[in-house]
């Protein structure tokens, strides 16, 4: 035998035991008999599918149990039963209800208070069950129930007082006080409350005395939209089936598949590779190489974000104290008016976006006549100066012995990190000193009562993207009730901050069902968050979306991207 | 040897608790579980108390602790916030098998874990042959033929493979292989996923689609594993023994086999039983480029929303098996060794 013989031999023999050691090894764990651990799904032979890739998994599949974009997304497939929908302008359509509810139409009674729904009478659950009043009727019990941990109740236990159907297809809905959010809050396709199928969850409600546990809150298989729950593999995958007996008329795809991709990078690659046809999130920065390929759109879709910052107001003198400057709005302006907020958007975003004027940019309620606040470093030494914050020996402005550094803080985002830096030197250079924080998201957000960095004040600047009750122009961050405190550790009002004069008009505003009379409101409101820099827009912050250019007639709205799945087509 | 498993069993047990308590101690610094409830906004103060109270979160840590361990259907719980504890709770703790369901799918915490540890066991256990298989090739031959070029290209390999960050070399595979491969003309891998929606979940589909993970998984695996396999053969095939059956005239390969292989697996085998249960974790870096459902997504998932009654389940699941592996390796040695032995 010659060496080189010699070695083959013996290394194809260590081959060999090596297989068989390793699948000793292997033994070791339960491992699975044969490599497909769950039965195989049935597709039909050359199904038209749309692939859509979600980076993050849904939790839950039932309205009530999540404010998961993502599920109030999905939701527009299976279950699509809100009264009202959002159509790409962002406009209230009539959905399940045959129309909006007006005064002329005799839908709004003459005290506001009660509102009255005329139901389509076309309209089934997809196992033939009629789709009817009592299904809301149903679906607002739930909510309400103790027995229940939904998400979120509102805003029934806050503004409605019942809920009843007057026949199968005549639902009325009666206020506590004239309730302006009515069109997005009650029962539409937006939030988290659209009608639960009473025929299959009553017996389960009846039986274990909760819905938190029903097999249908993971396995939707009876719905109302264009599509049907057909399978959902945690962690990979959800089918979704072509309804054909969607009351608009069958979908002209078969099959919606959505795949889980938690890495954005990628979901990057496989929108490359055209191995999925929608992707969202995408990242700005993706956005140039994305372009190149010529086999995508890339829509920007406005869905009320703000990427804000937001002052620490608190004058409490207790670990919510914010800097003393900031009690200043000239000198909240001034630091306003040092930062380029434009070059940022430029360098950062691509230009692909750029400061928001009002909280209500992009919406009917956006005051037109509000001017930017400009980049202006002189204007705002000025400013400060006069505010009598003077350089001192450091280069760094002071008054009274306190220096004006400022804790800015926000999420570990790359883009965010980065726009702390670029504010950083801006601020430097007209003498603000500043020190950056980062938290990473689920301790951001704690409530004052779990001692949340934010909610507890532990900030004087606060950088985090955030959005009215789009698409309807509501905020409640703004309240001087909501302020938290030991008193009221869930309070939402991080600012610590109270005026008067807004509060009023917040109240007034939610109780005006009349929505020209609204739009002035939220014109004043505007104007007084403006002038009093309570609030500043660093950019605005659309959904960005890819979409292969094989679909068509996708339109994404903001409030209900996928209100229109129904007429999406695919072309190979 | 009997009892000496079951003295080791019995060990066990308060072992697993002090774990398990720490770890609960630990969950509370994790954050809050409804900081995320809101979605893309911050949950309303009315839902958050109400919720706070209905998921049992406004007890002290030390009454949650037991109730995760021993249940609460032998307490009464205050639902509608009157202070009045009207309802019988439904859970059963986890002495009695139950790890409680998860705040975000409110799913039981074991059927969640249980229907991703197929995924993860075919992944890993492929992954963890192919490393087997790759190192005990590398590390023998480059020991058989020291400083030659071979040793020293495999050598350099090595650590050009082990000091690879996974992200990197995990996308850089999917670029190269899927995206650029695909655009090249040239046969392609997928990017991501277990299979292709517009073919199906068919046997082919699922290997096709793991040719890439495992790939990444093994590749810094393989370079630190046959380092050991090296170095450890190295020590053995100098050894006088192995002269001695030399000069018996013995075969090469039986030599090898029989006798310097089975000496030279006993740092092995300690290094498989330390890694062996953590496979069970799943991966957390190559599971999430690789759109990959196992158990280091669940549990990378269910941290960023501070879901710890499923990190406490996969945690104590790790935990257990860390016990049985460590068992099992130590009885391992006993048949390697013969001069081991326990009593």
């Amino acid at each position: 035998m010659n060496t080189a013989k010699k070695t083959w031999c013996w290394v194809s023999v260590v081959a060999v035991l090596a297989l068989a050691l390793a699948s000793c090894a292997r033994a070791t764990p339960p491992a699975p008999p044969t490599p497909t651990p769950v039965p195989l799904t049935p597709i039909p032979a050359k199904p038209r599918v749309v692939t859509i890739t979600f980076t993050q998994e849904p939790d839950n599949l039932n309205p009530l149990y999540t404010n998961m974009w993502f599920v109030l997304t999905l939701r527009d497939l299976y279950l699509a039963n809100g009264l009202l929908a959002y159509n790409d302008k962002n406009e209230p359509i009539p959905w399940i209800a045959k129309e909006i509810p007006s005064v002329e139409n005799g839908g709004i009674s003459a005290d506001g208070k009660t509102i009255t729904f005329k139901l389509r009478d076309n309209v089934q659950w997809s196992d033939g069950t009629p789709l009817t009043a009592d299904d809301y009727v149903f679906t607002w019990q739930m909510i309400m129930d103790d027995k229940n941990t939904v998400v979120s109740r509102d805003p029934f236990d806050v503004a409605v007082e019942k809920v009843e159907a007057q026949d199968a297809h005549t639902l009325a809905v009666t206020f506590k006080e004239p309730y302006a959010p009515w069109q997005a809050k009650i029962f539409s396709n937006v939030d988290s409350t659209n009608a639960l199928p009473k025929h299959i969850l009553e017996p389960v409600f009846q039986k274990d005395s909760t819905l938190d546990n029903a097999e249908w809150n993971r396995k939707p298989t009876v719905g109302v939209g264009p599509f049907l729950f057909k399978g959902w593999e945690s962690g990979s995958h959800l089918i979704f089936e072509a309804n054909p007996n969607f009351w608009l008329g069958k979908p002209k795809v078969d099959q919606i598949f959505i795949r889980i991709v938690p890495d954005d990078a990628a979901q990057v690659a496989a929108i490359k590779a055209g191995d999925t046809d929608i992707g969202v999130f995408i990242s700005y920065a993706d956005v140039p190489d994305l372009q190149k390929l010529g086999t995508l759109d890339l829509p920007l879709v406005p869905s009320g974000y703000k990427e804000s910052w937001f002052f620490n107001l608190s004058t409490r003198e207790d670990k919510t104290k914010g800097h003393p400057a900031l009690q200043d709005p000239k000198v909240r302006q001034a630091i306003v008016m040092a930062v380029d907020r434009n070059k940022i958007c430029q360098d950062l975003l691509y230009g692909l976006t750029k400061p928001a004027v009002t909280f209500w940019d992009g919406m009917p309620y956006a005051n037109p006549d509000i001017q930017p606040i400009p980049y202006d470093p002189e204007g705002a030494k000025k400013l400060l100066d006069e505010a009598g914050w003077k350089i001192g020996t450091d280069g760094i402005r002071e008054k009274d012995g306190i220096k004006l550094k400022l804790r800015y803080a926000t999420t570990p985002r790359e883009v965010r990190k980065n726009t702390q830096v670029i504010v950083q030197q801006m601020w430097k250079e007209v003498g603000i000193d500043s020190e950056l924080i980062t938290h990473s998201p689920d301790i951001f957000w704690n409530s004052y009562g779990d001692n949340g960095p934010i909610a507890t004040g532990q900030y004087d600047v606060a950088q985090w993207s955030t959005n009215p009750s789009f698409p309807d122009p509501d905020t409640a961050q703004w309240l001087c009730k909501e302020i938290p405190s030991d008193e009221n550790p869930p309070g939402g009002n991080w600012q610590f901050f109270c005026d008067e004069e807004l509060d009023g008009l917040f109240v007034k505003e939610t109780a005006t069902v009349d929505t020209q009379a609204r739009i002035q409101l939220f014109y004043q409101i505007a104007k007084i968050i403006s002038d009093q820099v309570y609030w500043v827009s660093i950019w605005d912050d659309p959904d960005l979306w890819s979409v292969s250019k094989k679909l068509k007639n996708v339109h994404f709205s903001g409030a209900t991207p996928f209100w229109n799945a129904y007429e999406w087509e695919k072309t190979e | 040897m009997t009892r000496y498993i079951l003295r080791r069993l019995l060990q066990a047990i308060p072992l697993l608790l002090i774990i398990s308590a720490i770890l609960f101690l630990l969950m509370e610094e994790m954050g809050d579980p409804l900081a995320t409830f809101g979605g893309r906004r911050v949950l309303r103060s009315e839902d958050r108390a109400r919720l706070t109270r209905q998921l049992g979160l406004d007890k002290p840590l030390w009454m949650q602790y037991v109730i995760w361990l021993a249940g609460n259907d032998w307490m009464r719980m205050d639902l509608d916030g009157d202070s009045i504890a009207e309802s019988r709770g439904t859970r059963k703790g986890a002495l009695r098998g139950d790890f409680g369901t998860s705040f975000v799918t409110r799913r039981p915490v074991s059927e969640m874990i249980i229907e991703r540890l197929p995924n993860t066991l075919l992944l890993m256990g492929t992954a963890e042959v192919v490393i087997l298989m790759f190192a005990l090739l590398i590390g023998i031959t480059s020991a058989l033929k020291r400083y030659s070029l071979y040793d020293h290209t495999i050598t350099a390999f090595s650590f050009i493979g082990y000091s690879m960050p996974i992200p990197l070399l995990a996308l850089g595979l999917m670029y190269l292989f899927a995206v650029n491969f695909k655009r090249w003309g040239l046969p392609y891998f997928p990017t991501v996923g277990v299979f292709d929606p517009a073919v199906g979940r068919t046997a082919p589909q699922i290997i096709w689609h793991m040719v890439l993970p495992v790939a990444a998984l093994s590749t810094i695996s393989v370079a630190a594993y046959s380092r050991y396999i090296r170095a450890s053969m190295l020590e053995v095939i100098n050894q006088e023994y192995i002269r001695t059956a030399r000069a018996k005239g013995l075969q090469e390969r039986m030599i090898l086999l029989r006798h310097a292989l089975k000496n030279a697996a006993l740092p092995l085998v300690t290094l498989v039983g330390l890694d062996l249960p953590l496979l069970l974790g799943g991966a957390i870096v190559t599971e999430g480029i690789f759109a990959w459902p196992g158990m280091g997504r669940l549990f990378i998932d269910h941290t960023t929303r501070s879901d710890f009654p499923v990190l406490m389940g996969i945690l104590m699941m790790i935990s257990v098996a860390v016990v049985v592996f460590q068992l099992i390796t130590d009885i391992t040695y006993t048949f390697l060794d013969p001069r081991i032995r326990y009593e």
